[in-house]
């Protein structure tokens, strides 16, 4: 397939010679990907687990009859599948209850450690314990695939103030977090303004060279380092001079750290007034500014992969916007009446973000089919029910059909299975061979019945 | 010695409930770790045995923290900007920022790079003739070089091996020989800013066949540690110096300096910060209210509030007597004008001596435990919070630790009523045979708070009725009843346990980790000292003559 609104050349018209060698190879590598699609990748994380009995809906074999959380998802309903009794059951191993977010997408247990904890002696623990499915995705897109996006993936976020096991998700291997970029100005310096931008021929070329000279003197004390420092601390600086190594990549490749953004891939309008992003109240407002940018950075092929973390584990956000004044964790250990109907309001609430998102991914044309048709969405959680702390059935939803494969419109309930092969069959829908994921992984495949 | 720290492990035992309250954006805080030192799941109280061979633990590497980055490039380069305010966040050790467990991803590898670019841009731009150490118009390759030397002994702390020399040597000169003097010397201050050297508190490496596993640090790794613990930043020219010359060879020479860092304006936010995160005011700045409740909490208020309590601590410890009691019961603080005078009700002279604190009303108000900030965080947006009140005290003052709730409880605080105070909507912690078990423990020290508003305000009564702030102490050292914080304060200034505590918060502080076993001793040395002046000064100097800060401990196992 083609990708005729978007081109990578968007990209390079504006780019000086000196980053086309490393390009060309790669533009021929990736016209020869399986199957020719560019398959997109999004993994979206709502905390504080769900009321099941208002989130599972109806099917008829034919067609969904979609429940209370899921109602505004009517206008996508044959683009999502819905997926129930998947879970991880986790005995006494390192970390209890929300820290367990982290399992969600890497099907392992967290680490031993103490960095975690809140209690005497109650199963602390570290950070979690594998890679992610959507890091192992990018790995694969750009190892196997020779993908060379300018971002080997993105992690949005909108209200996360701590460095903490339960803000992270994404995570590059067993004690490496990948951070999200909760502020909306942030992530759009990121992806949209470079130093580069806006210099004559000259300038740009003297800035490259400088870049080029600089990277390689870095690389080159990191490289000193890695010899210097004990087993334990040479781990991270590996992983520094692996970060600093994709940093160089993407300046080789595009000349500058951060795209132009040219034509079709005009960045969104961020508001006059800053969105601060600790505040309660400007939580939907920067979800959708979030969700706008991943949308860009998705079509214009700056990733192939994205996540979105909208709090963290626990969150108590305060959905005042939708007439609820508690906060959200403090509502989910309510079984009370009036607070199981908040949680299912704050999930629809939720819905409607994934909606927003999927309208938006509907918008963008790639050849005879839309961007959503080409990306994979799930959507998790770090618990089932948030009273009970219970660990099955998480609530899963698939949308989008990565490429044409994926039967959606259905409902599939597998009874009380381990969530591993979920993970087994995202790495197999984007389109890599993997039979297992993660160490708590049994070995029984990807989940049957999704294509 | 044993440390205060196992009491409450009953509350496991007895498989009871502290109440949680989901905490917006990162949940609850990491546990306090104090007790977590030998990595065992129950407390493990340090003991220090006797022994002539110095001892300490492993201190991991760890990356500059935001604060650290910003106030290092504004000593290195002269100028006053805070790139790192848009970092990825710091890691915590217990309340304490600290990047110690794992390593950065490609998106700070980013922010170092586009910081260091602007940075270096900014540095040759308006400060060159100061970084250079010659004409920079007539400059050549061996001022570039000497550049290198003494530039990069500021930014790597130490001086180049001859390795990296030789690397930054040959990037001026790229930069030199391509387009100017200027050129050069931003090339390698823009390398050194993303450089490991510059990013990380380097310390020991791999341990030589035949070295001990326990060695003198490097004076210049000293000098390091003293700058970072102290002032949150590099170390100056005269620290250098002492380093190179031999001068931080023994405790003596380490208190002499410790005390001229003390001295130094930038201690002061160092000793802010340590109390800001201690306390949890770190987290004022996205501290919300309802407005409906408290109408008078605006950003100014926020404001004041969050700079208020590391002003008093930094006025106690290093203008005034520098006693812990005075910390926890002095009827004074710092206070300007404006929203948090009015909260106080006090009125501030017009002309009031800013380096100079206001008098509060003794009845109402005394140290760290009554300061709004304080009291504002540890609330709900729409009332006080006994329970958060409770267990700072228990974990931040007493240094133990409690269980969390077990799954299934229902943790909504009582809604407030207008014909009910708060210690009779709680009343169900004391009803309920589970809830007791633990909230026992929490609840008879955060109703002693209860003088205090949601805001921090003082109120008389609540629910038209007056006020019970009567309280109780258990499972401490100065166990018995008292009547408001007032009289809490006082027990907490003649605890021995709270001033064990203190000393343990500043060790996790100074050193970026927790205390274990390999530590009883520089722990032990620090509370002694601490305890026979009960002052905060001495304290801080005397973490730099121990043990622990003298000394690395080599990893185990081979590389």
């Amino acid at each position: 397939m083609t990708r005729p609104v978007f081109s990578r050349r968007t990209f390079l018209g504006s780019i000086g010679a000196a980053g086309m060698g490393a390009l060309v190879p790669t533009l021929e590598a990736e016209a020869a990907a399986p199957g020719g699609v560019k398959k997109r990748l999004i993994l979206l994380t709502s905390p504080n687990g769900s009321v099941h009995t208002d989130w599972k809906p109806g099917f008829d074999g034919t067609s969904l009859t979609l429940s209370k959380a899921l109602a505004p998802l009517e206008a996508h309903k044959k683009d999502i599948l819905v997926l129930d009794g998947l879970g991880w059951q986790y005995g006494d191993g390192p970390g209890v209850d929300h820290m367990r977010i982290c399992m969600m997408w890497n099907g392992s247990p967290m680490l031993t450690g103490k960095d975690f904890s809140n209690s005497t002696g109650d199963r602390p623990c570290g950070w979690g314990g594998g890679i992610s499915v959507d890091q192992q995705v990018a790995n694969h897109l750009a190892t196997q695939q020779m993908v060379t996006t300018p971002f080997k993936s993105l992690e949005f976020g909108v209200y996360q103030g701590k460095h903490h096991i339960y803000t992270r998700v994404s995570y590059a291997g067993a004690n490496q977090p990948i951070p999200t970029e909760p502020d909306p100005a942030v992530m759009f310096a990121r992806l949209f303004k470079d130093a580069g931008q806006n210099l004559g021929t000259a300038d740009l070329a003297k800035l490259q060279a400088r870049r080029k000279s600089v990277m390689d003197a870095v690389l080159g004390n990191l490289t000193s380092m890695q010899t210097r420092v004990s087993k334990s601390d040479k781990l991270k600086i590996d992983s520094h001079l692996a970060a600093v190594r994709s940093v160089e990549q993407r300046l080789a490749g595009s000349g500058t750290a951060g795209p132009m953004a040219t034509g079709s891939c005009t960045p969104p309008t961020l508001p006059a007034t800053k969105l601060e992003p600790l505040v309660n109240d400007n939580y939907p407002a920067i979800s959708r500014l979030q969700l706008d940018m991943m949308t860009i950075a998705l079509a214009c092929d700056m990733t192939r992969v994205a996540s979105m973390l909208w709090s963290s584990a626990s969150s108590d956000i305060r959905f005042t916007w939708i007439g609820i004044k508690t906060g959200h964790h403090t509502i989910s250990h309510d079984t009370g009446a009036t607070a199981r109907t908040q949680m299912t309001q704050i999930h629809t609430w939720y819905s409607g973000e994934l909606a927003y998102l999927m309208d938006k991914l509907k918008a963008v044309q790639e050849g005879g089919a839309t961007l959503l048709d080409n990306t994979l969405i799930v959507w998790g959680n770090e618990l089932a029910d948030g009273a009970a702390h219970s660990q099955q059935p998480i609530p899963v939803v698939m949308a989008g059909h990565a490429g044409g494969v994926l039967k959606t419109g259905r409902y599939v309930d597998f009874g009380k299975k381990k969530h591993n092969p979920l993970l087994v069959s995202i790495c197999n829908l984007m389109g890599l061979p993997d039979t297992k994921f993660g160490s708590l992984d049994d070995g029984s495949g990807a989940l049957p019945g999704l294509t | 010695m044993q440390y205060a720290f196992n009491r409450i492990g009953l509350c496991s035992v007895l498989a009871t409930l502290v109440a949680c309250t989901g905490d917006i954006g990162a949940g609850g805080d990491p546990p306090n770790p104090n007790n977590m030192g030998t990595g065992g799941a129950t407390t493990q109280p340090l003991k220090c045995v006797a022994s002539q061979a110095p001892s300490v633990g492993v201190s991991p590497l760890r990356r500059l923290t935001r604060s650290q980055y910003n106030n290092t490039v504004r000593d290195l380069l002269g100028i006053n900007t805070t790139p790192a305010v848009d970092f990825a966040l710091d890691e915590k050790v217990g309340p304490f920022f600290s990047n110690a467990s794992a390593p950065i991803s490609d998106l700070l590898a980013e922010q170092f790079l586009k910081a260091a670019e602007t940075l270096a841009d900014t540095a040759v731009t308006s400060k060159l003739p100061t970084l250079v150490p010659c004409d920079a118009a007539t400059g050549d390759a061996a001022c570039g070089a000497k550049f290198v030397d003494t530039f990069g002994l500021r930014a790597f702390r130490r001086p180049l091996q001859p390795d990296e020399r030789a690397s930054m040597v040959a990037l001026f000169e790229s930069g030199r020989t391509t387009v100017g003097f200027a050129e050069g010397v931003q090339r390698v201050i823009q390398a050194m800013l993303q450089s490991p050297q510059f990013l990380y508190h380097y310390e020991l490496g791999q341990q030589p066949a035949g070295a001990k596993d326990v060695v003198n640090l490097d004076s210049y790794i000293l000098a390091e540690r003293m700058a970072y613990y102290l002032w949150d930043s590099m170390p100056d020219a005269e620290l250098l110096r002492a380093a190179g010359a031999g001068d931080l060879s023994t405790p003596a020479k380490l208190r002499s300096q410790a005390n001229r860092l003390l001295s130094d304006a930038r201690a002061a936010d160092t000793i802010a910060s340590f109390h800001r995160q201690w306390l949890g005011t770190d987290q004022i700045s996205s501290m919300e209210k309802d407005k409906a409740v408290y109408p008078t909490y605006t950003a100014e208020l926020r404001d004041a509030m969050a700079a208020e309590t590391g002003r008093f601590a930094d006025y106690v410890i290093r203008a005034g007597d520098g006693k812990l009691a005075t910390l926890l019961t002095a009827p004074f603080s710092f206070v300007s004008s404006g929203p948090l005078a009015a909260l106080y009700g006090v009125t501030v002279p017009a002309n009031q001596d800013p380096s100079k604190p206001v008098n509060l009303d003794p009845a109402k108000r005394a140290g760290i435990m009554t300061q709004p900030g304080v009291l504002a965080i540890m609330s709900h947006a729409d009332q006080s919070s006994p329970i958060r009140r409770g267990k700072l005290v228990r974990e931040q003052l007493f240094c133990q630790t409690l269980a969390p709730p077990p799954p299934g409880v229902d943790l909504t605080p009582p809604a407030p009523d207008p014909n009910a105070s708060t210690r009779q909507r709680f009343e169900k912690h004391r009803t309920d045979k589970i809830c007791a078990a633990c909230h026992t423990l929490i609840d008879p020290i955060g109703f002693g708070f209860e003088n205090y508003d949601g805001v921090g305000a003082f109120r008389a009564t609540e629910a038209g009725k007056p006020v019970d702030a009567s309280g109780t102490l258990t499972g401490t050292d100065v166990d018995g009843d008292f009547s408001g914080v007032l009289e809490l304060s006082q027990k907490l200034a003649k605890s021995q346990e709270v001033r064990d505590c203190v000393a343990q918060k500043w060790f996790n502080f100074g050193f970026g980790r927790t205390a274990g076993s390999d530590d009883a001793c520089s722990v032990q040395a620090v509370t002694d000292a601490f305890s026979k002046t009960n002052n905060i000064r001495d304290l801080l100097v005397e973490l730099v003559a121990t043990d622990a800060f003298r000394y690395g401990r080599f990893e185990k196992g081979a590389p």
